[in-house]
């Protein structure tokens, strides 16, 4: 039975988002930015589940599989971005990648 | 009998040959030179053959004037414009001059023009410039009166600029556009003004409307009830046609193009620059002479501008050196006095001197031509001499053309010049005469004794004494090179030879015309003006302007007087004594020879500040406004952009913390916001 307030779950799900933030910004291995992404995305799929249990709307649960889902589309087209660029260049240090430089 | 109108014809035809001439070369079909005369001058030809049968059947039937509608081209609320040629004794004269010149030009011109290699271009010009001029005269609303205006103005630039390698040549075709499109502005302006007080622009007449110049159904003169005498209206409608006459006919102070133009071929001078186009505005005052007889102010300008104009040119043509210059100033000083006859209200006289003017000037512009042909192109008198035994036949036609323009009995110049200047004196002496029609007469005179010392001068310089110059090189007019000339041992002339008889036989017929062609227009039987008069609204009639008692014998004799004193002092000149070629420090030779310096003072007043406000229009406002501002803002978009520009640091890892920071501050918001 799930505890009466929901305090538990959102200080687990705002510590997986600053993890998940924190590998976005210190890790140069795109690989290793998308997990920390998908720690993101889980750490808000996380607090949408703990609101709509506790709120008793079922608007969390539909939010949390569209959140699911672009997940999943945004890993195959990144990860297609990482390989084709990898074929390119033999290099996916993303500090390395700053032809965009304006 | 009736009249036999194929007016249509005489302005399809020349068109049909531009046409066929431009487009046959320009279509890349091969065309030696043989077929473009034949396509060229037979237009010509065959526009000549309608024009006689149409006048001659005018000239035998009661009709007056035969007006044929082609085309309604507008037609809106009470505007209506249609497309359609007037036939009348005016136009029919007209039409003679300038298809019968026309053509002898155009043979001429397979002569004259064989070996260059623009001789299509030319052709298709010339005709060009025949369908414009007949478009002008047989029009029969003032708005195609303008289109002929204009397109005659454009065939003039054309052939003018014909050789236009040269800068002279393009500078002398852009200055001629200018001043003729002064002209055609103030003419312009003119019809504006007349639609509003009339609210048509057919001349009217024949066909039973009524229109500006003429009321009644037989299309005769009828003065325009619309105006008061000298209302300011119609002294501003006829001042600014009269400004379009100014243009095109080369009269102070709109004269400076004319002797420019002589940069075009030889027998354009002939037929553009001194027997059609630049008669223009002498027809034009005639053809609105009902407007203008309802504003003798006007009248006033036009004589005096005359007078002033032909002896202002008369007096620069003394001691011009150009063969054509000379030519080209005698011409606006004849221009002068047809303006001086029509002034005084003989409109008749000015276009009877029209008709001779076109023969002895289209001849004399010819022999001109001749001459510069033998030399290799070269103009200036001062190389030329002696050449009488060498171009026999080219000076006894020039003797016969400067005989007929210094008004000597019986030559057609004499005729017509004694017209205009015993119409001056009968009205100065009639009871009640104004004083200024002797004063205008004594200009006259004057002007004809300046006319016969300049013409004679131009011939002894010419055709007596010692040849003067280097040996000729053969060389087309166009690409003159006087340095190419080597002096030779023995005869500079040996190779030097009389024009060929493509071109002689057109002078001859010139010459013939010149001399028997005053017939149609003595004080006896003034066929040409009674022929004229139904068209021609005159406060006057003809029977006014022929001194009475003795005084025609005595303006015959001072007349021919004049001209023999003045052909008699370049003789003393420059047979008698050795003729001194050289620049005098005279002043007023000095004035003469620089042209009043007119040039220079338009120079001066026009041109240079100008010029001058577009420089500074171009640095201050095209520059410093315009360009300053585009490139300031240019300049700010640059600056912000480049401290932009830092955020784009292109790595990955910074956008996400931006994001992030974003984010943050979003959040800090929303918890911060009461």
């Amino acid at each position: 039975m799930p505890p009466d307030q929901p305090t538990g779950y959102l200080i687990v799900s705002a510590v997986l988002f600053t993890i998940g933030v924190m590998g976005v910004l210190t890790r140069r291995n795109p690989l290793i930015q998308f997990m920390s992404i998908e720690l993101m995305l889980n750490a808000v799929n996380l607090s949408f589940i703990t609101f709509a249990h506790y709120l008793d709307s079922v608007d969390g649960w539909i939010f949390t599989f569209l959140v699911l889902t672009v997940a999943a589309a945004e890993v195959v087209v990144g990860l297609a971005i990482i390989v084709s660029i990898f074929r390119s260049r033999h290099n996916i240090d993303v500090d390395e990648l700053n032809s965009m430089k304006g | 009998m009736q009249v036999f109108d194929l007016t249509w014809l005489v302005l399809l035809l020349p068109l049909l040959g531009f046409l066929i001439v431009g487009s046959l070369r320009l279509s890349g079909w091969y065309t030696n030179n043989e077929m473009i005369t034949w396509i060229g001058c037979g237009a010509i030809a065959l526009a000549f053959i309608f024009a006689l049968i149409s006048y001659l059947t005018l000239v035998n039937s009661a009709t007056q004037a035969s007006d044929s509608v082609f085309w309604r081209w507008v037609q809106s609320g009470s505007l209506h414009i249609t497309f359609g040629l007037r036939l009348d004794a005016l136009s029919g004269v007209m039409l003679l001059v300038v298809t019968g010149v026309g053509l002898l030009i155009h043979i001429y011109s397979a002569g004259y023009m064989h070996d260059d290699p623009g001789y299509w271009r030319y052709y298709s010009f010339l005709n060009f410039f025949i369908f414009a001029m007949v478009l002008l005269v047989s029009a029969d609303n003032f708005l195609f009166l303008l289109v002929g205006w204009a397109l005659v103005g454009l065939a003039s630039y054309l052939l003018i600029g014909f050789w236009y390698q040269r800068p002279s040549a393009a500078n002398a075709a852009k200055k001629a556009f200018v001043v003729n499109v002064i002209g055609d502005f103030g003419l312009m302006l003119a019809i504006f003004l007349l639609f509003i007080k009339f609210g048509t622009l057919a001349y009217g007449g024949s066909s039973g409307v009524s229109g500006i110049l003429f009321t009644d159904a037989g299309g005769t003169a009828a003065a325009p009830a619309a105006f008061a005498l000298n209302d300011p209206m119609i002294i501003a409608i006829t001042l600014l046609i009269f400004v379009g006459c100014v243009a095109k006919s080369a009269q102070l102070p709109l004269h400076v193009w004319l002797p420019d133009a002589m940069e075009g071929p030889t027998p354009v001078s002939a037929l553009i620059h001194a027997a059609t186009m630049v008669t223009a505005g002498v027809y034009l005052v005639a053809r609105t002479s009902n407007l203008f007889n309802q504003a003798p102010a006007s009248l006033w300008v036009v004589a005096g501008i005359g007078g002033a104009t032909a002896l202002f040119a008369a007096t620069i043509g003394l001691v011009q050196n150009d063969i054509k210059r000379i030519l080209a100033y005698s011409t606006i000083s004849q221009l002068g006095y047809m303006f001086l006859a029509e002034g005084v209200g003989n409109y008749a006289a000015g276009i009877f001197h029209l008709t001779t003017h076109a023969y002895f000037k289209a001849l004399l512009f010819m022999c001109a031509g001749a001459v510069i042909h033998a030399l290799g192109g070269e103009q200036d008198i001062r190389k030329m001499g002696g050449l009488r035994q060498k171009l026999p036949w080219t000076y006894w036609l020039f003797l016969v053309g400067g005989l007929a323009i210094a008004g000597i009995v019986p030559l057609s110049g004499f005729w017509s010049k004694d017209g205009i200047l015993s119409t001056l004196l009968a009205l100065g002496i009639a009871p009640g005469g104004n004083l200024w029609y002797l004063v205008l007469y004594g200009v006259g005179l004057l002007t004809a004794l300046l006319t016969g010392f300049y013409i004679f001068r131009l011939i002894f310089v010419v055709f007596h004494g010692a040849y003067r110059g280097g040996e000729p090189v053969p060389q087309p007019e166009g690409q003159v090179d006087t340095r190419a000339r080597q002096r030779r041992r023995g005869d500079p002339l040996a190779r030097v030879h009389e024009a060929p008889w493509i071109m002689l036989v057109p002078m001859l017929i010139l010459a013939f015309l010149s001399v028997v062609g005053g017939a149609y227009g003595t004080p006896w039987a003034d066929v040409l003006g009674q022929f004229l008069a139904p068209v021609l609204g005159s406060s006057f009639s003809l029977e006014q302007f022929i001194p009475q008692g003795g005084w025609l014998w005595v303006s015959f004799g001072v007349g021919v007087a004049a001209g023999l004193l003045g052909i008699l002092g370049a003789w003393w000149m420059y047979v008698r004594r050795v003729p001194s070629l050289k620049p005098m420090k005279n002043p007023l030779y000095q004035l003469f020879l620089h042209k009043y310096w007119v040039d220079e003072l338009y120079d001066w007043v026009l041109v240079k500040p100008i010029v001058g406000t577009g420089r500074l229009a171009n640095r201050v406002v095209e520059g410093s406004l315009l360009d300053g501002g585009g490139r300031g803002l240019a300049w700010l978009v640059g600056k912000t952009s480049v401290g932009f520009r830092a955020v784009q640091s292109g790595y990955v890892r910074n956008y996400a913390l931006i994001f992030l920071v974003g984010a943050v501050l979003i959040l800090l918001y929303y918890i911060a916001r009461p």
